[in-house]
């Protein structure tokens, strides 16, 4: 491994006298936030393998568990009051250029108190540290949740369309929504710095854990009478691919990361074999009310919309500009999901680069 | 009973699973940063995280057996199939089994299971990376056999607005009847309709609820040479009712928003929008056939902007089939309609009052107008020349709905 100068980066105020260049390209140094998170350590994972990287920081509570090369683990608790400082110590330290925040929950959670010092006052920490050490590159994580499942969606949201999600009473897409606001603030006051937002879709595959595994690893599922909004999903692997793609080249902006093809729900179900559950709407409210108050049930009364309206991405613009291609579609997600072998998924195992 | 037949399959010879990668057995560990962990710690309980192991296999019959019930076929006894089957050459043995009981299917789904663990092998030898793939499926057979019952009247493609070309063929002998039995419409002026291409055909609204898009859609369907699909844009509030939205969507409608009509057209799709909107559908039967407002030329702003052809279109009768003599606004915001129609039926006879009454109907489709040839994509952003224009074609329909009214000497029998 090529030994790196021990440049340290000089804070935004004192810029102007540093010559350090700000970007070495075959140099570089990236910090993941959430990196014991599936996305945070499926992108360690990738970075590790790539020669372009010189070092990678794992900011976490938890040790990835994983062997470490080139990555270094630093235990930061975001939702820690002084977060931000050790974080823009660290990061002036190594001379950070890339940041990636992946640290967000990928389930509601009970805890929403907790969630939100996480993920909202979390994302200040990170967005803090990342306008000192003026970072060459912010990219965060976001889900298409945020734009709200409601009535009056086009079939196809882009990426310009309002975060209706802001109006949901649900905490978790609230948090997110308000994780992006400050993204947006961020990018206006550091216009030097690229900031990507990567909007996944419910991601599912062979390994990750997340609300939309759980929810379709049960038999049984609950469907909404009379609704059956169309859906789309996302395979774990493509959405690795999206990250390493916007960690690797610099692409500003905001962008759906989706996987093609929708499907409506119930055939989602039945492709999964699994039982729909009828309730109309007016008792299905009430009881998953009742069912998430008495923390019987994982997902919060607000997340019946998704089974009710509309809340699909349009992931053109990923195509188009990052020249992301995702290589499962909706159904190949579904049987690699379920650990079958689909016909098109055999070419996709990993040993083969291209697709679709 | 099932679970016997899976003692003897082939995952008997499954690999043992590997140890997750991922996961650190530290159950007391606070997970912070990402639940997504947390099921994985507590997998080990879970059947299904132990693919291999036969006897492992006999918890998860927790799902399957809710699965069961709907298999009706009769169940080969099982048991049979257990002694006979040696580990090794299980391949062939089903296949020299008894021909007695349906077990084709059965032989199917095994030798699914087979590859599937091949499969499986195969990818894990290759490349270590699906190591910690999980086994979501316990007893895949008779998951097949459920995935087929509940698959057997929807397809697994549906186009990108979601019309199912199952659920759809299914309606059409519907739509087939009321066209030509039942409403007994009669089409004309179909040549106006180009055989490829974009357009957006233009019609007045009305009825109470939207079968005049469904008979624009079935007449062009049926009686165009070309037999193209329309995709009629159907107003919000058709979504906010269970069913009924989505059978409109399955068989083709579209919610109305500009963002989906631009999309349609640019895929050269036709496309038929009624700019009257509630106004329309939601007329008084005193003012029948009396055009409402074009909304605000959102339509013509479509059209010139991805330069479509618009093909003006007078549907008549559709107006009498639930003449409509009130409407009640009271109380219907709150669940999510617009108003309650009160015809000399509805509610006075109950669910018979919602069936319309047979008028004789016509569709009169007229000469397609390019307004972008003469006033271009900048066109739409004139909002005053975009009035004028949705004027103009409002004034073409009226004078279309005029003729053929004028015309006709009985609503039942034309």
């Amino acid at each position: 491994m090529p030994k790196r100068p021990q440049s340290s980066r000089s804070p935004k105020s004192d810029s102007a006298i540093t010559t350090t260049p700000r970007f070495d390209p075959e140099q570089r140094v990236v910090a993941v936030t959430g990196a014991y998170s599936f996305i945070g350590a499926e992108l360690i994972k990738r970075l590790e393998r790539d020669q372009r990287f010189y070092k990678i920081l794992a900011c976490d509570v938890r040790k990835p568990a994983f062997p470490l090369h080139k990555t270094q683990f630093h235990k930061i608790d975001l939702t820690n009051p002084t977060a931000d400082a050790d974080l823009a110590e660290l990061w002036r330290r190594e001379g950070v250029d890339t940041v990636v925040h992946a640290a967000f929950l990928s389930a509601p959670t009970h805890a929403a108190a907790w969630a939100h010092e996480l993920e909202s006052i979390g994302t200040m920490h990170v967005l803090n540290a990342a306008a000192e050490c003026n970072v060459h590159k912010l990219v965060q994580w976001s889900q298409t949740v945020v734009y709200g499942a409601t009535p009056s969606n086009p079939n196809f949201l882009s990426e310009d369309h309002e975060l209706g999600g802001e109006h949901s009473r649900s905490r978790f897409i609230k948090d997110k929504v308000e994780a992006e606001r400050q993204l947006r603030r961020f990018s206006k006051e550091n216009p030097s710095t690229v900031v990507t937002t990567l909007r996944t879709a419910a991601t599912l595959g062979p390994t990750i854990r997340n609300f939309a595994s759980r929810f379709f690893s049960r038999p049984v599922a609950p469907t909404l009478m009379g609704f059956d909004p169309l859906m789309q999903l996302v395979h774990e692997r493509d959405v690795t691919d999206a990250f390493v793609l916007a960690v690797t080249t610099d692409y500003p902006g905001e962008f759906n990361i989706v996987g093609d093809g929708v499907l409506p729900y119930s055939t989602i179900l039945a492709l999964m074999g699994k039982v729909p559950l009828p309730l109309p709407h007016f008792i299905a409210y009430p009881l998953s009310k009742a069912l998430w108050a008495a923390q019987i049930f994982d997902s919060p009364p607000n997340f019946l919309d998704l089974l009710r309206y509309l809340c699909v991405a349009d992931g053109d613009k990923a195509k188009r500009v990052m020249g992301f291609s995702p290589k499962y579609d909706l159904k190949q997600t579904i049987a690699d999901f379920l650990g079958l072998p689909s016909a098109a998924g055999h070419e996709h195992l990993p040993s083969v680069g291209g697709g679709v | 009973m099932a679970t016997k037949i899976l003692g003897d399959d082939p995952f008997g010879d499954a690999p043992a699973p590997k140890p997750e990668p991922k996961v650190e057995a530290k159950p007391e560990a606070k997970v912070e940063a990402q639940p997504e962990a947390k099921p994985e710690a507590k997998k080990e309980p879970k059947p299904r995280a132990k693919p291999a192991e036969p006897k492992v296999a006999a918890p998860p019959v927790a799902a399957p057996p809710v699965a069961a019930p709907p298999v009706a076929e009769p169940a080969p006894p099982p048991a049979k199939a257990r002694p006979e089957t040696p580990g090794s050459a299980y391949g062939p043995s089903i296949d020299a089994r008894d021909a007695s009981r349906p077990s084709p299917r059965i032989a199917d789904d095994l030798r699914g299971i087979q590859d599937a663990v091949k499969h499986r092998l195969a990818t894990r030898d290759a490349t270590g990376e699906h190591a910690g793939e999980r086994q979501s499926l316990p007893l895949e057979f008779l998951w097949r056999r459920w995935q087929k019952i509940a698959m057997r009247d929807r397809s697994d493609v549906v186009d990108e607005f979601g019309r199912d070309p199952h659920v759809a063929a299914r309606v059409d002998p519907i739509l087939s009847f009321l066209y030509k039995s039942y409403f007994r419409v009669e089409a004309s002026g179909l040549g106006h309709i180009p055989d490829e291409g974009r357009a957006l055909i233009v019609a007045n609204h009305s009825g109470t609820l939207p079968y005049d898009g469904a008979m624009i859609m079935h007449a062009v369907r049926s009686e165009h040479a070309a037999h193209r699909d329309v995709r009629p844009l159907v107003e919000d509030f058709v979504f906010h009712f269970p069913y009924l939205g989505t059978l409109m969507n399955r068989i083709g409608g579209v919610r109305a928003c500009p963002e989906n009509a631009a999309r349609l057209l640019e895929k050269d799709q036709l496309v038929a929008v009624f700019p009257e909107g509630i106004k329309g559908i939601g007329k008084l039967f005193r003012d029948r056939y009396q055009l409402q407002r074009f909304g605000r030329g959102g339509f013509i702003k479509l059209a010139l902007k991805t330069d479509a052809p618009i093909i003006p279109t007078a549907v008549v009768g559709a107006e009498e089939i639930h003449p409509m003599l009130r409407k009640l606004t009271w109380l219907t915001r709150t669940i999510g309609v617009p108003y309650i129609p009160i015809t000399p039926t509805f509610p006075a006879l109950g669910p018979l009052g919602m069936l319309p009454l047979p008028s004789k109907w016509y569709i009169v489709f007229g000469e397609p107008l390019y307004f972008n040839a003469e006033y271009g994509k900048e066109g739409a952003n004139d909002r005053i020349l975009v009035n004028r224009l949705a004027e103009q074609v409002r004034i073409k329909i009226q004078d279309m709905l005029d003729v053929v009214l004028n015309k006709r000497q009985s609503v039942f029998f034309g």
